[in-house]
C-alpha cells in the first residue's frame, strides 16, 4: 500500500483524509498492524484505481 | 453491492447504534475534570473525620460518572479503527473486571491472615468494581490508541 500511495504521490495525512480516516490508521496499515473493513479496502482501491488483491494478499497462514 | 450495503452487512445494528449514543468529544475534557475534582475531594475526605453520610457515596458516583463520560466520549477522528480499539478495550476490561472482583475478596483475606486482624470481609462494593473496570476500559483505550 505505501508504494501504491507513493505512486500517487500522497502522503499518509492527504490519504487519510480522502478516505475518511485518521493519519494513525493509514499508518497501522501500511505497517500491517491493522486489516481495514471491506467497505475502507473498497474505498482505497478507489483512491489506487487498482483491485484490492494488488495491495492486499493472504499469508500462507490464512 | 454498494459501500453502504457493505457497511451495514458489517456491523451488526447494535454496533450503529453504539455509535449514536456517543457524547460529543468536547464531553471528554468535562469527565476528566468531573474525575479529577471527584479524585481530591475524596482523598481530603479521608482526613475529616465527622464528614456527612452522603458524602463518601456521593462523590464516588460523581468519579464513576465521570468515568463514563470519558468512556463514552467521540475521538477527534472517529474511524473504524478506534471503534475496533474501543471494542477491545471493553472487552478486556470486562474480563479484568471479572478477574478482580473474583481475586480480591482472596487478596484481602490473605492481607488479613498476614496482619493476623479479625475483621475480614469478603465483600466488595459495586462502586469498587465498576470504578475499576472503567479505569481499566479508558487506560486500556488510551493505551491502545498510543500503540497502535
Amino acid at each position: 500500500m505505501k508504494i501504491e500511495r507513493a505512486i500517487l504521490n500522497l502522503t499518509q495525512d492527504e490519504l487519510a483524509q480522502k478516505i475518511g480516516v485518521s493519519r494513525q490508521t493509514i499508518n497501522s496499515i501500511e505497517a500491517n498492524r491493522y486489516v481495514p473493513s471491506t467497505v475502507l479496502a473498497l474505498k482505497l482501491s478507489e483512491v489506487f484505481g487498482k483491485p484490492v488483491n494488488d495491495f492486499f494478499n493472504l499469508n500462507e497462514n490464512d | 453491492m454498494n459501500s453502504k450495503e457493505v457497511e451495514n452487512c458489517e456491523r451488526t445494528r447494535l454496533e450503529l447504534f453504539l455509535n449514536k449514543v456517543q457524547l460529543p468529544q468536547k464531553y471528554k475534557s468535562i469527565g476528566i475534570v468531573m474525575v479529577t475534582l471527584s479524585f481530591m475531594a475524596i482523598s481530603i475526605f479521608k482526613f475529616i473525620n465527622d464528614e456527612p453520610l452522603w458524602i463518601g457515596p456521593g462523590l464516588k458516583h460523581a468519579m464513576l460518572l465521570g468515568l463514563l463520560i470519558i468512556s463514552l466520549s467521540r475521538e477527534k477522528i472517529e474511524d473504524e479503527m478506534i471503534e475496533t480499539l474501543r471494542s477491545k478495550s471493553y472487552a478486556l476490561a470486562f474480563i479484568i473486571g471479572v478477574g478482580y472482583s473474583m481475586l480480591q475478596p482472596l487478596a484481602n483475606y490473605f492481607i488479613v491472615l498476614i496482619l493476623g486482624e479479625d475483621d475480614f470481609s469478603s465483600n466488595i462494593g459495586y462502586a469498587q468494581v465498576l470504578l475499576f473496570m472503567l479505569l481499566i476500559q479508558v487506560g486500556f483505550f488510551e493505551l491502545l490508541k498510543r500503540t497502535r
